[in-house]
Order: structure tokens, then sequence, then C-alpha cells
């Protein structure tokens, strides 16, 4: 709990030595975070690779963008309607899958989210805005560090949500759910009705996600929203981080976002995308618990030998 | 209307031949292979390349795709599908990585404007009474051909009945002295051959394109979906399912909406009839 309350100091602190470019940059990672982390809930703990995130996380900033550019509804208003939709359309969409198999789950979402994108750029331009989408939509914040603040108060609330949540029993039957599905039906439990849950669950988090990072852009636009690339970013930045655990995805988010700014100015546009891959591919094989275990060892190490905390197994000498 | 049943059957043969080479490594391997799309991406470049840039004769161009598509099938299975055969979590995700990647390479080295491809063989030919063109006409006979091909390879043959064994039961194919492994081994090659074919002629009928490896893909799901796993047949039926499914869409309703019923067939079956049409049952 210590090192929450550590971490949240550190980065509040940071508006204070970052330039007004770096802060940007975090906040793309803090939003690039809770995506994530909606993602891990979902494909990390349960095991049902969801390739439809953007799918969700499009329906709740379209959703929002439309509500209050064309309805002229506050802010305080659209964001909660959108996250509603947003659960309401994933249910309806993804949760036939659901209960079918991990692996058709995953290929229907892909599905969906290649038909929305589709979709959006046609159907009803005067609302959605067509290819171009909708712009001038009202902000979050102005200024910079106010949106770093929002950014980063709403990551850790639900970094810290969900941290919560995988601690209690519901997250031990999740995990069991993508360990073994059968084990945990033949004890007797409902396993629809827990995948139910990590699926709202994870839609509920990419609705705020989608619909707050919408204004913060002040514009939405069906490249941005329903791309694969964007799919590709929070993949690997759960993936990178560290699926099933909830520090990963934010690791994951942090080093990729860093990483591409890094990159920029020696790498081209579509090269960071063979590099992310690579990278991905790299560590996705051969360190599987990604960025969190390396953490972890770290943190390991430091605990026994630096401060000494001795671990149930050691010798008492 | 008659323009609907030509067009129709058309576009459902082409899908057949998209969805077969992928149908195949999902039935046989049970395992998704998210990069499939990108060997009917590589197929179409290939092709491209060799027979438009290079004005290489058409039929070595073609078969060149298909080689190259085989190569690529079988890089995909022993570069990481044999490693992570245990966990299909992480053959999904990784294959889908390296479809992401294959289309940066694409990117990079074509760029990402659409190409045309010129058409294989020019002109329209009329089929009771319906204008179209020689090249899609031509996908559907090949890919008529190929599918029956394939049936009597799959029934008839030896090596057809080992892949069938592999796919219901590879524990049971191996006590029965069955090289699973070759089998592997020509099943993706197999796929990858497929793939790239389908490619050439999907990138005549549309164009090239680096994102053009996802909607094949979920076409080959929705008939795979549909028509249930490890049966060519149901693969056939479902591919004009689909087809038929899409032109009456295009044409009749609205022609953005191309893809918006068949997502919604998809939803549809797996309520109502997860296994498919024909699907066999899950090991």
């Amino acid at each position: 709990m210590s090192w929450w309350l550590f971490f949240a100091v550190v980065m509040g602190l940071i508006p204070l030595v970052s330039s007004s470019h770096t802060l940007r940059i975090f906040i793309f990672a803090n939003f690039l975070a809770i995506f994530a982390m909606s993602w891990d809930v979902l494909s990390g703990y349960t095991g049902y690779i969801s390739f439809g995130h953007p799918f969700l996380i499009g329906i709740a900033g379209y959703t929002t963008a439309i509500l209050t550019h064309h309805l002229a509804i506050p802010l305080y208003l659209s964001i909660p309607l959108a996250v509603l939709a947003t659960m309401a359309a994933g249910t309806l969409f993804f949760f036939p899958a659901l209960r079918i198999k991990g692996t058709y789950f995953a290929l229907v979402t892909l599905a969906f989210m290649e038909v929305t994108y589709h979709l959006m750029q046609v159907v009803k331009p005067e609302i959605t805005g067509g290819t171009r989408g909708i712009t001038g939509l009202p902000l979050l914040a102005t200024g910079t560090v106010l949106n770093y603040y929002f950014s980063l108060t709403a990551m850790f609330l639900i970094a810290i949500g969900l941290w919560w949540l995988t601690r209690s029993d519901v997250g031990l039957v999740l995990s069991a759910i993508r360990m073994d599905e059968g084990a945990v039906k033949s004890a007797g439990l409902n396993t629809s009705k827990f995948k139910l849950f990590a699926f709202t669950l994870s839609a509920f988090v990419a609705g705020i996600g989608g619909a707050l990072y919408t204004h913060y852009l002040g514009s939405i636009s069906p490249r941005g929203m329903f791309d694969i690339n964007f799919l590709f970013t929070i993949l690997v930045a759960a993936l990178i981080g560290g699926e099933h655990t909830i520090l990963g995805p934010i690791l994951g988010a942090y080093f990729l976002t860093f990483l591409l700014e890094y990159l920029r100015p020696y790498v081209p546009g579509a090269w960071r995308f063979l590099f992310y891959g690579l990278i991905a591919l790299f560590i996705y094989n051969y360190a599987p618990k990604g960025i969190y275990q390396i953490v972890q060892t770290v943190g390991n190490f430091i605990d026994r030998r630096i401060l000494g905390k001795k671990r149930y197994g050691d010798q008492i000498t | 209307m008659g323009g609907i049943i030509v067009q129709g059957f058309l576009i459902s043969g082409l899908y057949a031949l998209v969805a077969v080479g992928f149908t195949m490594i999902f039935s046989v391997g049970r395992v998704l292979n998210l990069a499939y799309g990108v060997y009917i991406m590589i197929g179409g470049y290939v092709y491209y390349v060799l027979a438009q840039l290079l004005e290489l004769p058409k039929i070595p161009s073609f078969f060149c795709a298909a080689l190259a598509g085989v190569a690529f099938g079988l890089m995909t299975y022993l570069g990481l599908v044999r490693r992570l055969r245990d966990n299909p979590i992480a053959v999904e995700i990784s294959t889908l990585i390296l479809a992401v990647v294959m289309q940066a390479v694409v990117i990079i080295i074509f760029s990402p404007a659409p190409k045309a491809i010129w058409p294989m063989i020019p002109g329209v030919i009329r089929l009771f009474g319906v204008p179209v063109t020689w090249t899609i006409f031509l996908a559907m006979i090949i890919s008529w051909v190929i599918l029956g091909a394939l049936l009597l390879f799959v029934q008839k043959t030896a090596l057809g009945r080992a892949i069938r064994a592999v796919s219901m039961d590879t524990k049971g194919a191996l006590v029965a002295g069955i090289d699973a492994e070759r089998i592997n081994l020509l099943t993706w090659g197999l796929s990858g051959a497929l793939g790239a074919i389908a490619g050439v002629f999907f990138a005549s009928y549309t164009q090239l394109d680096p994102t053009m490896w996802v909607f094949p893909l979920i076409i080959a799901v929705a008939v795979v979906i549909v028509g249930g796993i490890g049966s060519i047949i149901g693969s056939l039926i479902a591919a004009h399912i689909v087809g038929f499914l899409e032109t009456i869409t295009t044409t009749v309703i609205a022609p953005e909406l191309r893809g918006v019923f068949t997502m919604l067939l998809i939803i549809v079956i797996l309520v109502i009839m997860p296994k498919g049409l024909l699907g066999k049952e899950e090991t």
C-alpha cells in the first residue's frame, strides 16, 4: 500500500519538473495505461483475448462527442452516458461470443472493430462526421498541467480499484477461469456470470477512458479510434508490461509511450510499428510476464538484500 | 436479379478460396492463425511485383506468389506456432503481432497508398447476360477446382486421411503411426499457398493495400463459424451464404453496409448454432 502512496506523490510532483511537452507525453501514457488496464481486466484475467477494445473505446468517444457536439449536453452528463452506452453496446455485441469459446471471442471482436471502422465512416456522416470525424469538442480542462492531473487521477483511481478487485475473491475466480475454465465450472461456479462481470468492468473502464480521452483531445475520428494500430498499441502495452497484473499495463503503457517519443526523431512512421512488434514478440516469448516481472524481481531483490526482509521459506539463522 | 445471382456465385467462390486455407489450420491445429490474412497480402504483393513491376509472365508470377505463401506459412509455423503450441492465447496474440509487423513492413516497402493490379485476363465476359470481369470468373473457377481437389485429397488419399486424423485427435493419430509433425508442416505450407493464391485474386478484385489482410481474415472467420470447423463442404456452403448475403446487401440495400450483415450473421450463429452448420465435435 505504501508503494502506491509513494508513486502517487512522485507522479504528482512531475509537473514541477517537466516541460509542457513532456507532460503531454505523460498524459498520453496515462490514457494508454487506462486502456491497457481495461484490456487486461478482461483478457489478461479471464484469458478471453479481446481484439475489440478500440470498438468499445470508440463507442464511448463517439457517444460523448455526438452528445456534446450535436445536442449540447454538458460534460458531466455526456460522459456517464457514454460509459453506459459502451457497456450496453459491449454486452449486446460481445456477450454472445463470450458464451461460446475463447478463440471465437477474439475473432468476433476483431471483426466488430473492423466493421465498425468502415461503418463509422459512411453511415450518417452528418452525425458522425464521416471519415474526418468531429472536431471542436468541449475540453475537460484547459492547460496541460490540469489535464495531466486529471488523467493521473483517473488512472490512479482505476488502478487502485482494479488492484483491490484482483485481491478479492472475484479476482481469484477470474484468474482461475483463465487457467482452467472447466475446473471452475465443476467447482460449481457459474463462469458465465463472472465472465460477464469481468467484461462489463472492462467495458466500464474502457468507456471512461474513451470518453475522457476524447474530451482531452477535443476531437474524434474513425482512424484514431477503430484502428488496428490502436488495438496493437494497447495490446503491446499490456503485454510488454505484463498481463494478468494491474501494474503491468501501466508500466507497459509508460514504457511504450516513452519509447515512441525517444524513437520518433530517428525512426519514421511505419518503422515504429515494426519495432514495437518485434520487441513485443520478443518480450512476449521470452519474458511472458513482461516488465512487471522484471520490476518484481528487482523489488524482491531490494526487499531481501537491502531491507533485509525475510521470506517465508528462508532458513532461520 | 440475374446480376445478384451471378455476382453472388463469383464472390462466394472467391470467399471460399479465401476461407479454405484458414479452415485447414484451424481444423488441423485448432490454432487461430491471425497472420493468415498476411498470406493473402503477400500473395497479392508478390504477384504485383513480379507481374506488374517487373513485367514477368503471369503464370510463373502466380506460382511464385503461391511459393511465397508456402514459405511464409512454414515460417509462421516454425518460428512462432510450434514453440507456443500449448498456449493458444499466446498463438493468437503472437500471430496478430506478426500480422501488424508485416503490415508495417509492407508500408515501408510499398508505401501506404493502395495500388491497383492489372487484371490477370483483361476484358469482360457475359454470363447469362451479366457482364463480369474475366479475373473474377477465373477466380471462381480456380476456387472450385482447388476446393474439389482438396476435398478429393482429404477424402481419398492416405495423406489426406492422415490430415483428417490429426485434426480429429492428434494423440490418436500419433498412436496410429502418423507423423503429426510432417502433417503440420504440410498443412501450414498448404495453407500459406492457398492464402497466397486467394490473395492474388482478392487483390485483383479489390486493390492492394497494407491493411488488406484484415477483411479476408474476417471473411474466413465468418465462414469457419458458420460452416463449422473441420468441414470443407461446410466452408463451401458457408462461403456461399456469406457471399450472397454480402452481394444482396451491397446491391439491394446499401454498398456501405458491406460486412455488417456478415457480422450479425456471426453473432446469430454463435448464439443459435455454435458448432456451425457441419461442424465436427470439439475435442
